[in-house]
């Protein structure tokens, strides 16, 4: 479980989050929707330590990580994907995938081959193009590349920033059922951060709503997305 | 005919090192952005500490590889001592714009360079003096023919390309190789991706450090040693990783053998004097047409 309190995360002068309180429960989806802006990228990268709260506590499975840095973070068992699809382009596709388990091979040898072939089997469109450099598969294989990227380290929480961002519905929906279908067969724990509020609150079980680095609403998502008043006012359809 | 041969033999064993020397640039300018003009100052003091021991009695090959072992820890300790805590955005709150938190650790280098110079200077003279080469430095005979290559030509183009055999597959096949190439292109993934940057961008001083100390070591034995006979080689091979495009290994090496050619048919057609004027032409050349280098990636930072 990831438990996140009162978390205020500035850049100079400007307040990204502004005493946000959530929790991310065990095997379940948790999706942080809202506008642009409202802090739902920042959120993920204080957690996964790429920016330093200015106060504010997150504890994951009992244990402050605060004040650590993403490379310790990453082996206690949270992988980040950043926005944007976050892939090195000048490697290859397969670098790419094993870069993610570097830090497991001294204690996890025989595991990584097996870890590897578990996303070709995911995403098969990566096998075929295992040789090719990552700069040049389309957007929607980039996304799935940094999904498993970061899946290969085995976490036990995902943090996944706005896998839909500049791609073709068909694709979206594909990838986040990867994700979806994941989550359950395995008791992967998934932060989702979506702007696509409609498809981030039909896969997810909670649903928490962000405004200017604050926290507006934290329900079930069913119970969210039904809620047409809040809709209106915080996403603007 | 004869004079043709020469200057392509000596410009393939200059090209070698001077290939050594720029990789040594790219190296650092791939794993931590800056350009490190301390790097021959690192080669000429371990290249003096090679020496030390030699003319004490111990055998060329000591000598030898304890410069490398020096040259690798001095750029782990440079790393390590300045360059780490000049970089850190922190401590750097107070300059304004990126641009100038960037030249710090370059000035930085310059500094290092000559204090490194000065302290040579103290430590051992600042005449010149000779250092050995390990293989004889007169041209194979052919019957009653004084070939231009020696058999310390064949030993520095040999050393050189087994170096960037060793290094191109350490870089390709092991796991720190991908590691360090993933910190050089994307630091924020590669720290998301349980990369130890801090450690692999020490990695790179190290590896850099001891490629420039093999230069160091490679070229004394022809220019002699003094604090400053380094000095110029640094300028070529910067020249060289320039024109090879900063940020690519194979473009420093390709760059390092033509600005060697382009130096030896200089000095042997025409007159030595015209040497710098014709690598500044070169330099200018491959700027005006392709200003990233040959084998350089688009997005390359000015510098």
């Amino acid at each position: 479980m990831l438990k996140i309190e009162n978390l205020v995360t500035k850049f100079g002068s400007v307040v990204a989050l502004d005493g946000v309180s959530m929790t991310a429960h065990e095997s379940k989806i948790t999706t942080v929707i809202g506008a642009n802006g409202a802090g739902k990228s920042t959120l993920l990268r204080t957690i996964s330590g790429l920016e330093h709260p200015a106060q504010g506590a997150i504890t994951w499975q009992g244990e402050s990580i605060v004040g650590r840095r993403p490379e310790d973070i990453v082996r206690l068992g949270i992988a980040h994907v950043p926005e944007g699809h976050a892939v090195i382009s000048e490697l290859s596709v397969e670098e790419n995938i094993s870069m993610g388990s570097l830090f497991r091979r001294r204690k996890f040898k025989s595991d990584i081959a097996k870890a590897m072939d578990e996303m070709y089997q995911l995403f098969p469109r990566l096998q075929e193009r295992r040789k090719q450099l990552a700069g040049t598969l389309s957007g929607g294989e980039r996304q799935m590349l940094a999904i498993s990227r970061a899946l290969v380290s085995r976490p036990q929480l995902l943090l996944l920033d706005e896998p839909s961002l500049g791609l073709a519905p068909l694709v979206v929906e594909q990838i986040i059922d990867s994700v979806n279908t994941l989550c359950r067969t395995t008791g992967l724990t998934v932060l989702l951060v979506e702007q696509n509020a409609n498809t981030a609150l039909g896969v997810a079980d909670h649903g928490v709503l962000l405004a200017l680095g604050k926290v507006v609403a934290d329900r079930p998502a069913a119970e969210l997305k039904a809620d047409e008043n809040l809709r209106a006012a915080y996403l603007g359809y | 005919m004869n004079t043709f041969l020469a200057a392509l033999f000596s410009g393939t064993s200059r090209g070698a090192i001077f290939a050594l020397v720029a990789l040594g640039l790219v190296i650092v300018w791939r794993g931590a952005g800056i350009v490190n003009f301390a790097q021959m100052g690192q080669a000429m003091f371990s290249t003096y500490i090679a020496s030390t021991l030699i003319t004490n009695g111990n055998s060329y090959w000591v000598g030898f590889f304890v410069a490398l072992f020096a040259g690798a820890a001095m750029g782990a300790l440079l790393d390590i001592l300045v360059m780490r805590p000049l970089s850190n955005k922190k401590k750097t709150e107070l300059l304004s714009s990126d641009s100038m938190r960037a030249a710090v650790p370059v000035i930085a280098s310059l500094g290092i360079l000559g204090a490194l110079q000065a302290l040579a200077g103290i430590l051992w003279a600042a005449e010149e003096r000779g250092f050995p080469a390990p293989a004889k430095q007169e041209g194979f005979t052919f019957g009653s023919n004084v070939m231009p290559f020696t058999a310390f030509d064949l030993f520095v183009i040999s050393l050189v390309a087994l170096t960037l055999v060793i290094t191109t597959l350490f870089f390709k096949k092991t796991g720190i190789g991908l590691a360090m190439r993933a910190t050089a292109l994307n630091q924020e993934v590669a720290k998301l991706s349980g990369i130890r940057t801090n450690r692999t961008r020490t990695l790179s001083w190290a590896i850099s450090g001891a490629a420039s100390s093999l230069a160091g070591l490679l070229i004394t034995p022809t220019s002699n040693l003094s604090p400053n006979t380094l000095d110029l080689v640094l300028i070529v091979g910067f020249t060289a990783a320039v024109v090879g495009g900063l940020d690519s290994p194979a473009g420093a090496v390709l760059g390092g053998f033509i600005l060697g050619m382009v130096i030896s048919f200089v000095t042997f057609y025409d007159t030595p004097e015209d040497v710098f004027l014709s690598i500044l032409a070169v330099l200018l050349l491959v700027l005006l047409i392709r200003p990233r280098g040959i084998l350089g990636s688009k997005d390359v930072r000015r510098v």
